[in-house]
């Protein structure tokens, strides 16, 4: 079982980062759509250290033997989707940057074009 | 046929004079527009004082961000031909025109000047050859074309494939890719000999020591690239 210590300590973690979210969030610091993924960690988090019995069912399973394990190995998991999401929205970014330099440089072209005709 | 020589430029104020007044001598009746992909040097100086046709690109998009800037350009103009031709020097100009007989007399797609089909001129160290070589295979290998020179930035492009690579074109190490993506899409392929020089001035893109790095990564694109298609 996860010490009470423990799980009082889980909390209080989760209090302060739903609180930072919620501050991000608030002054537009993190756009809504990306951080879905960051709420429902949090979210997970919370109802583990809340019912850690759910925990056994994870134990049980996967024969890992300390309960706390387990939920590292949750917590690890939830912070690989953030990161691959993260490296999606990278990736946008890069593609969406390439077709504005591309644009800007034709643009750019095209007035010399026009400046040198006038 | 209207054509259009597209030539990607990175830091290469020694070369791109002299690989512009190439192309312009060999192919009078052509049109090129040079992609100078951010240089840092004075490339973009010299452009300017030779009144030259160029783009330049604010950032540095890399080799696949630059050629494919031409190819959008191509595009937009409704050329009937693109080709490009590496601004270091390492290309020879006379090949040019077989180059685009090769498409305007319809027989392919696209078509890919090859130091190994004569084996003549330059051709490259001992290593790199390898490498091509199995980048070679594993192009007939996932798509049944036959191209020996898959690193080949010599290569022309009718205008369907101009309007295909101007939408998606390969990124960090494009050539052999832009092969797997033209095989894919259904272009018919074809090979012609060239003869190529060993660059003129500047230092190359590709590092040695990033030749492994390199053949993996690229390796890895190409399967992706067969199947995500």
């Amino acid at each position: 079982m996860l010490s009470p210590s423990l799980r009082l300590a889980i909390l209080f973690a989760l209090v302060i980062y739903f609180i930072i979210l919620v501050i991000l969030l608030k002054k537009h610091k993190l756009a809504l759509r990306y951080t879905l993924l960051w709420i429902a960690s949090g979210l997970v988090m919370l109802v583990l250290s809340i019912f850690p019995q759910l925990l056994n069912t994870v134990t049980n399973i996967l024969g890992i033997e300390v309960q706390s394990n387990a939920l590292f190995a949750i917590l690890f998991f939830c912070i690989l989707m953030i990161l691959m999401s993260i490296t999606v929205v990278i990736s946008k970014q890069n593609e969406n940057i390439k077709k504005l330099t591309q644009y800007t440089a034709t643009l750019e072209k095209r007035i010399r074009d026009m400046e040198d005709d006038s | 046929m209207r054509t259009l020589v597209i030539i990607p430029a990175y830091n290469e104020q020694e070369n791109i004079v002299n690989t512009v007044h190439d192309v312009e001598k060999h192919c009078p009746k052509v049109d090129y527009v040079v992609i100078n992909d951010c240089s840092r040097d004075d490339t973009e100086k010299i452009l300017r004082e030779h009144d030259m046709n160029y783009i330049s690109l604010p950032c540095n998009l890399g080799i696949g961000g630059g050629v494919q800037t031409g190819y959008r350009y191509a595009n937009e103009h409704g050329y009937d031909i693109a080709i490009q031709f590496d601004g270091d020097g390492q290309h020879d100009a006379r090949y040019l025109n077989a180059l685009i007989d090769s498409i305007a007399s319809n027989s392919a797609d696209i078509a890919i000047g090859s130091r190994f089909i004569r084996k003549q001129g330059f051709q490259s160290t001992g290593f790199r050859r390898f490498g091509i070589g199995f980048l070679s295979g594993l192009i007939r290998l996932l798509c049944g074309v036959n191209v020996s020179d898959v690193t080949s930035g010599m290569r022309a492009v009718n205008k369907r494939f101009i309007g295909e690579y101007a939408k998606t074109y390969a990124q960090d190490y494009p050539e052999p890719e832009a092969i797997i993506y033209a095989a894919v899409h259904g272009a018919k392929i074809v090979e012609v000999p060239v003869e190529m020089r060993e660059r003129q001035g500047g230092t190359s893109s590709i590092n040695p020591l990033r030749s492994v790095y390199y053949m993996i990564k690229v390796s890895i694109a190409m399967v992706l690239a067969r199947f995500s298609s």
